[in-house]
């Protein structure tokens, strides 16, 4: 989960080009969205296709996205839980 | 229609962004391109926006932010941009991920930013401008054409003030691209651009924006008064149109001050702008700029940075200057080509 955590936080910021940060400045429990990193509705587009790229889940209702991507860790868990064995 | 210029800003491979003298220290480049000199954009769009920006929409903006910064304004009444080719690299990271990915799971950011309009559209969403908002893309032609809708808004409203500019980039697909046409030379110095008597040029890139009004303040120096584009002529033909041009203005070819050719350095492609320049503008000053932006569809949105700033200082940089014959500057010619096929003139007045 450690690793997951990790490797979900430096594809994060590579896909948002979020050139300021480092993996370590982003908290797993930390909120993404408006108050926390302050990413928008076309960020939570390009999480849903980093899903697909790199662990091939596809978000089969977009309703649960608020709550997959709440934090690193909530998305850490969605994909624990959905991916394909 | 006169149009007034109250505002500026052009990021170029020269130092034309900066406070430092007009070219006074210009950039030697050895190579077959120009790619621009770069401001820290940070300073000019919040990190926030800034990091899903392409280059050539980092350029395009911030050239309209220096634009409005230097007239003063917060948001125009409308924002009219020319580009032949748009934002290519996110078009090209766009068209990429596709293949990549069997066109599923596809990138947002380069296909919303691989749009032409996406500059003029970035530049409204940052200053929440709901005004008029349009995007010309005619090729060699872009610019003119957005100068030329600026004119007919003015037209209708003298008292508005709109962002009118140019953007294009050189990416490495578009130059390798363009390489294969055989237009541009190998390991030229752009400073030897026009005395090595070969054909090609250099390839070039640049975004310039300005804040033009019909509305004269005391403090305008510069005003645009006529704009006309001459398609694939044959010389007599570019000679009776230039003439004609002046005419429907009031002039005659020794009433133009200074005339700003824009040959590319290319001797086949230039043989009609250098004889036209030479026979019918005798007594006027001529200069040259293409070894300064490099040749690309909207340099004559460089030229017309370069002749404003040119008309409001009154001094001609020696690296422009061909021939030098210190008249007061009130009437300046541009007389763009762009690979001998796209002709425009532009004509500017002393306020």
């Amino acid at each position: 989960m450690e690793q997951l955590m990790t490797d979900l936080k430096r594809q994060i910021i590579e896909a948002l080009n979020l050139k300021h940060l480092k993996p370590e400045d982003i908290g797993d429990d930390q909120p993404l969205f408006v108050d926390g990193l302050g990413l928008d509705s076309i960020d939570a587009l390009e999480l849903i296709v980093l899903l697909q790229q790199h662990y091939n889940i596809k978000l089969a209702n977009p309703q649960d996205g608020p709550q997959i991507f709440k934090s690193v860790k909530s998305i850490a868990e969605f994909i624990k839980a959905n991916q394909p064995a | 229609m006169a149009m007034y210029i109250k505002g500026m800003g052009c990021i170029s491979p020269q130092k034309t962004w900066d406070d430092s003298p007009l070219l006074s220290q210009p950039f030697l480049n050895e190579g077959d391109k120009l790619t621009c000199y770069e401001p820290d954009y940070a300073k000019y769009i919040e990190p926030k926006v800034l990091r899903r920006m392409s280059r050539i929409i980092k350029m395009g903006v911030t050239a309209g932010m220096m634009a409005l910064k230097q007239a003063g304004l917060d948001v125009p009444n409308g924002i009219i941009t020319g580009t032949a080719y748009g934002c290519l690299d996110d078009t090209g990271i766009f068209l990429n991920k596709m293949i990549e990915n069997s066109e599923q799971a596809l990138n947002p950011t380069p296909f919303i930013q691989s749009t032409h309009n996406t500059i003029g559209s970035q530049i409204a969403l940052l200053l929440q401008c709901q005004g008029y908002n349009q995007t010309y893309t005619q090729g060699a032609f872009s610019f003119e054409n957005a100068l030329l809708d600026a004119r007919l808004e003015l037209t209708d409203f003298p008292s508005q003030s709109l962002l009118v500019g140019a953007v294009d980039e050189i990416t490495a697909v578009s130059h390798a691209i363009l390489r294969r046409f055989d237009i541009y030379r190998d390991d030229i110095n752009n400073l030897n651009l026009f005395t090595a008597n070969q054909n090609g040029t250099l390839h070039g890139e640049g975004a310039a924006y300005f804040v033009l009004s019909g509305f004269r303040a005391p403090t305008d120096r510069v005003c645009l008064e006529a704009i006309k584009m001459v398609y694939n002529p044959t010389y007599d033909d570019l000679r009776d149109e230039i003439l004609s041009f002046l005419n429907r203005n009031g002039l005659g070819a020794d009433d133009i001050d200074f005339i700003l050719v824009g040959k590319s350095g290319d001797k086949k492609r230039d043989v009609n702008t250098e004889l036209i320049s030479t026979s019918y503008f005798a007594s006027s000053s001529v200069g040259v700029f293409k070894h300064l932006s490099g040749e690309y569809p909207t340099a004559s949105a460089f030229a017309l940075w370069l002749s404003a700033k040119i008309m409001a200082e009154n001094h001609i940089p020696d690296v422009v200057v061909v021939r030098n014959e210190y008249r007061p500057m009130k009437r300046l010619l541009i007389l763009n080509s762009y690979f001998g096929r796209h002709h425009s003139l532009i004509l500017l007045r002393e306020c």
